[in-house]
């Protein structure tokens, strides 16, 4: 599936911004799976210094510092990308859970995989959290086969419903709730898993969305996604699941990025000086091409 | 519970096995046993009270703070030994920076199983944002500064404790150590050879010298392999010619613990002293904001904590240098050590080290580590657990939690304890518990053993580690008390007989140019001055009208003049926030009024009167500002001031010790003055201090002789007789005219003799000359207005002298000396303008709660 995505951030400044740093994790990774035909990173104002670089986890990030007053600050991704990924191993195949457990030793095979065991500064444990998820893993259960059983729970115990969490909001408040939006059910969903052993990643990036029957679409109105990819042992690698729409991802989703958390790949991030009040605008346009 | 398991004697540092003295100890605890003035106990009270003269313990000591305390016996050790230990750490150091180039590199450790990802993953310290996608120049180096905490076990070895790489307190307390005791007690340093500390410094200096070479040359190999393009570095920005290489040291501020050390060091390596809002990042490089505008800096001495750098890339909200790391990754300057060496300071490291010292360096450890295991590791866990008592235990990857010893622990928390080791016991690390060697130090009763841990320093020059001839050494208290003294001893490096005392050392940096300006004194700081200036004065100023008024309330006010001079007196007052406006209310209420001022030093309890205000904020300025102080200047403050707060407190009831209270006030006002006259350069700083103690008088003159003088005209007299005293003229005046008192001879005095430096006309000169020289040539818009009102000040004068009576023309001045006033303070308004770092709050973006979360798709 070939993907066309336009994505933009607008800050608007009561008073204008004399001196601003980003660092932006819009440009798509290249993956054995999705093919990045191209991308480019827009600033308007434009950077008086753009720098681009590989991160930790392998995302493509770019700082951009802008050094002229501004009152207003755009930046926009232009993308478009080519998405196939191969179908999940069947659940039946894979793994027990408790050998997947064992990642945290590291060691050949596994090393990598075990920097998503631990908790993350967005991602703490919660005994709450990790009990509610462990239901779906039983002593000797598939590892698929309980993550699939997770995501078909979450979805019907948890309701979509955006206002009522910020992105710091803890994940026990999450399940206390049972509401939320697409980065909470990711965070429950990866506290939970880390909390039994189980390597899991935070994952950024975009969803297709249709129109309600009978409406037109309206551009801008998609919206930035966030789901989850899980460890399923050193033969099947990374898997990316959907929390919030219960299905395993092939070919709906396109990636930014990765990360343990949203704090390692929030898409804009800035520091500014001056400005006042500031408000923020995004928008998404996803198109199949 | 048994603080020891065992009953073998711990090491004496200074006894043998047999309970003879050994040999380097000897001649050593011969001086100080032969010392005069009252003997040891004596010469360490003599040391305290050096401690807190020469300020190591600030003005404002919380019950918080600890006091330094150096116990009068150094602790020897001889060169063969220190020479064994050092090249053991320059070891330690190699290996603890090959360990740093894996793991912020190719993480073969982490994919051979050399190392757990425990270890690495959720360490605080291993920070992300460090990783490089791009090959690292050989000269790249994580680590420049090493330091080690080592104690000797019961079988004589020393043992490293803890490794030292994000940042090392106490080397400044070291040699503070070294200089305060040799001035003490100078008698003890006579007939020892002993190896200096200054050497060290030198070496420092040149080691950040060549990093100012090697950021350059790094710089232009990292630019050649940046894989997309950039724009050009530093494009359109104009940045002053640098007189000099920018070396920076980066202090969290003047509320640190280290405080002190951060100032000291910054003096003995001779770079600037910053803070984080002293820095600002411009097209990809870091600059320091300066009177005379941006100063690159290229290499950053960090004393910061690492994680708090950048708040752009690390912890958000933090008040760090946004951009920074883009900087540093892109070498446009150099940190040192890297904030991400903190690393490798993890407890449970030390478990690996034999190990990792055979794969890097194909070596055996020279200085072991404590017998360290991790408890990850089942084997290891079984190990202890079946031994529990011998063990200390310590978070695997935080070394600033205190070790737990489960003999000291209350059942519950030992339970817990074992609880969290059963639920994650990767998350821990044990020592073997060991017992230091103990060594002599002065107490109550004569000299006590008392166990010491020993923290030796070293510094990379480029091509090799050298160590610091000397260290800190802390004496261990015993019991877990929290608070007390930190009570440390000097470290004699012994050089063995027929060394040379001093070896010649090379001389590494370039020759400094010649410079007669400090125009790279921070924004910051001359505000601080310029702050101080003006508190000092307004502290002076309060005194003399406390003065002039106690004078006249004491003598009881009952003739018609002396009622005129009170009510001046009290409006002065009320005007300055000395006392409030009630206090006066009271017709001829001498009893209020004293009482007012009685209160106005109060600085017991939650209500500190306005002159007590005053002289904290004096106090907490002159801290702010200690770095550009002399040590003199320093200790003169700081002993004035706590002389005015003893005494302030003690006045309670009693109007007599109020006035000696401003006694104190007016002399440490006048010491002040002398100290900046004849200690501090004339540029920088100083002209700061001066402008805002010369802006502060000018307002105040104008203020005090406008409520003196309204007055009707027939009552002038005794008016015109107290603005005199108040800008203490009345003698210049008595000589110029005798007795007679008239408005245009005493306002000519006051307001329009230029030679006068209590006078109006004084102050507005000295304001212009002072802009002028802070502005420099071609830029004087501030001097100008200056020089404007001291125009319209001989005019104001001129036109009362030649007014038909003088009494009337006097006594229409008020309105104008109050507007007066009020362009002094829009003056000085400008300048703060002008020179100081005013600038908007910092705002993080996309990490707090405002941001919109993501919607998702339902």
């Amino acid at each position: 599936m070939r993907y066309r995505v336009e994505h933009t951030t607008t800050f608007t400044y009561a008073k204008p911004v004399e001196l601003a740093s980003h660092m932006v994790h819009l440009l798509p990774r290249e993956l054995p799976h999705q093919q990045v035909i191209e991308s480019e990173l827009i600033a308007d104002p434009a950077a008086g210094r753009r720098t681009d670089a590989t991160d930790h986890f392998g995302n493509r990030v770019s700082w951009l510092f802008l050094d002229v007053a501004h009152p207003r600050f755009d930046v926009t991704l232009r993308a478009e990308i080519e998405v196939q990924f191969p179908p999940a191993p069947d659940p039946d195949d894979t793994l027990p859970w408790e050998a997947i457990a064992t990642a945290r030793d590291g060691g050949p095979g596994q090393w990598q995989a075990a920097e998503f065991v631990f908790q993350s500064p967005m991602v703490a444990a919660d005994p709450e959290v990790a009990a509610y998820v462990a239901q779906s893993f039983p002593t000797g259960r598939k590892i698929l086969v309980g993550i699939i059983d997770l995501l078909a729970r979450i979805r019907c115990d948890f309701r979509f419903q955006s206002g009522v969490t910020t992105i710091a909001t803890p994940v026990g408040k999450v399940l206390a709730q049972k509401a939320g939006v697409c980065q909470d059910f990711s965070h429950l969903m990866i506290s939970g898993l880390r909390s039994l052993g189980i390597p899991a990643r935070y994952v950024s990036g975009y969803i297709r969305t249709r129109p309600p029957p009978g409406q037109i679409r309206r551009r801008g109105a998609d919206q930035s996604h966030a789901w989850v990819g899980v460890w399923l042992g050193p033969e099947d690698g990374w898997v990316d699941v959907d929390p919030t729409n219960n299905i395993v991802v092939r070919d709906e989703h396109v990636v930014l990025g990765w990360g343990r958390d949203y704090g390692d790949l929030s898409p804009v991030r800035g520091v500014i000086l001056g400005g006042g009040k500031h408000t923020l605008a995004v928008s998404v346009d996803l198109l199949e091409v | 519970m048994t603080d020891r398991q065992n009953t073998t004697p711990d090491i004496d540092e200074a006894v043998d096995g047999q309970g003879r003295l050994r040999p380097h100890w000897g001649h050593i605890l011969g001086t100080f046993s032969n010392l005069r003035n009252g003997g040891l106990t004596e010469q360490a009270t003599r040391l305290n009270a050096a401690f807190d003269n020469e300020g190591v313990n600030g003005i404002l000591q919380s019950a918080a703070r600890q006091s330094w305390r150096c116990d009068p016996l150094p602790l020897p050790i001889v060169a063969s030994e220190f020479n064994a230990l050092t090249e053991g750490l320059a070891q330690r150091a190699e290996l603890l920076e090959a360990i740093l180039r894996d793991i912020y590199g190719p993480q073969s450790l982490l994919a051979d199983g050399h190392l757990p990802p425990a270890l690495v993953y959720p360490n605080d310290s291993f920070l992300r944002a460090c990783h490089m996608d791009r090959k690292l120049h050989p000269s790249h180096r994580y680590m420049d500064f090493y330091a080690a905490d080592l104690i000797r076990g019961q079988d004589g070895a020393w043992r490293v404790i803890a490794d030292r790489t994000a940042s090392a307190a106490g080397i400044a307390y070291a040699l503070e150590n070294r200089q305060v005791l040799s001035r003490v007690i100078p008698e003890v340093f006579r007939g020892t050879q002993m190896r200096g500390l200054r050497p060290f410094f030198d070496v420092w200096q040149g080691a950040l010298q060549r990093m100012v070479n090697d950021r350059a040359t790094i710089g232009r190999f990292q630019q050649a392999q940046m894989q997309s393009q950039q724009q050009s570095f530093f494009a359109g920005l104009v940045a002053p010619p640098q007189a000099g290489p920018g070396i920076a040291l980066l202090t969290p501020g003047t509320s640190s613990r280290h405080w002190f050390e951060h100032m000291m060091l910054a003096r003995e390596l001779s770079c600037a002293l910053v803070e984080s809002g002293d820095l600002t990042v411009r097209g990809g490089g870091v600059f320091l904001k300066t009177l005379k505008g941006l100063q690159r800096v290229d290499v950053l001495l960090n004393r910061k904590d690492p994680r708090l750098l950048d708040p752009l890339e690390l912890d958000t909200g933090a008040r760090g240098v946004p951009g920074i790391m883009d900087a540093m990754r892109n070498a446009a300057i150099h940190i040192s050590n890297h904030p991400g060496a903190g690393m490798v300071e993890a407890p449970a490291l030390a478990a690996w080290l034999p190990a990792l010292s055979m794969r890097f360096l194909g070596e055996r450890l020279k200085v072991p580590s404590a017998d360290t295991v991790w408890l990850g590791d089942e084997p290891s866990r079984n190990l202890v657990l079946d031994d529990l008592a011998s063990w200390r235990f310590r978070p695997a990857t935080d070394r600033r939690p205190p070790a737990r010893d489960p003999n000291r622990l209350s059942a519950t928390d030992r339970r817990a304890l074992l609880a969290e080791i059963e639920q994650n016991p990767w998350r821990f690390a044990a020592t073997r518990a060991m017992s230091p060697s103990v060594a002599p130090c002065v107490g109550t009763d004569g000299l006590e053993p008392r166990p010491v841990v020993l923290r030796l320093y070293m510094v990379f020059d480029g091509a090799t580690w050298h160590a610091m001839d000397g260290g800190l050494a802390r004496v261990v208290e015993s019991g877990n008390k929290a608070g007390g003294n930190r009570v440390s001893k000097d470290v004699w490096v012994l050089n063995d007989e027929g060394h040379d005392v001093f070896g010649i050392l090379p001389q590494l940096t370039t020759p400094v140019a010649i410079r007669r300006t400090t125009g790279d004194l921070p924004s910051r700081v001359a505000d601080n001055l310029f702050w101080l200036g003006r508190y000092v004065e307004r502290l002076e100023g309060s005194a003399r009208l406390v003065r002039a008024t106690m004078t006249r309330v004491s003598r009881g006010a009952v003739l018609p003049h002396e009622m005129v001079e009170l009510a001046a007196l009290s409006r002065a007052l009320v005007e300055a926030g000395l006392i409030p406006a009630d206090a006066v209310a009271v017709a001829g209420g001498g009893a209020a009024l004293t009482a007012a001022l009685l209160g106005s030093v109060r600085d017991s309890g939650s209500i500190a009167g306005p002159i007590a205000r005053l002289a904290d904020s004096v106090a907490r300025l002159t801290d702010l500002v200690r770095d550009r102080l002399t040590g003199d200047m320093y200790g003169a403050f700081t002993s004035s001031l706590r002389q005015i707060r003893r005494n302030a407190r003690a006045v309670g009831g009693s109007s007599e010790a109020l006035s000696l209270v401003m006694v104190d006030i007016l002399r440490f006002s006048a010491s002040v003055a002398g100290l900046a006259a004849e200690n501090m350069v004339r540029g920088g700083g100083w002209l700061f201090l001066e402008l805002g103690r010369r802006m502060e008088r000018a307002q105040s003159i104008c203020t005090q002789i406008g409520y003196t003088l309204e007055q009707s005209p027939a009552q002038l007299e005794p008016a015109l007789r107290l603005v005199l005293e108040l800008c203490d003229s009345l003698i210049t005046y008595r000589t110029r005219y005798l007795t007679v008192l008239q408005a245009g001879p005493v306002l000519d005095l006051v307001l329009a003799d230029d030679g006068n430096p209590r006078g109006l006309a004084f102050q507005l000169v000295s304001i212009g000359n002072l802009l002028d020289q802070i502005a420099g040539p071609g830029d004087r818009p501030l001097s100008g207005v200056a020089a404007t009102l001291a125009d319209d000040v001989q005019a104001m004068v001129a036109r009362v002298a030649a007014a038909p009576d003088q009494a009337i023309a006097a006594s229409l001045l008020p309105d104008t000396l109050h507007s007066l006033a009020e362009s002094i303070a829009a003056l000085s308004d400008r300048v703060t303008r002008h020179y100081f770092a005013l600038l908007p709050v910092t705002q993080t973006l996309g990490t707090g709660e405002e941001t919109a979360p993501l919607q998702g798709a339902a």
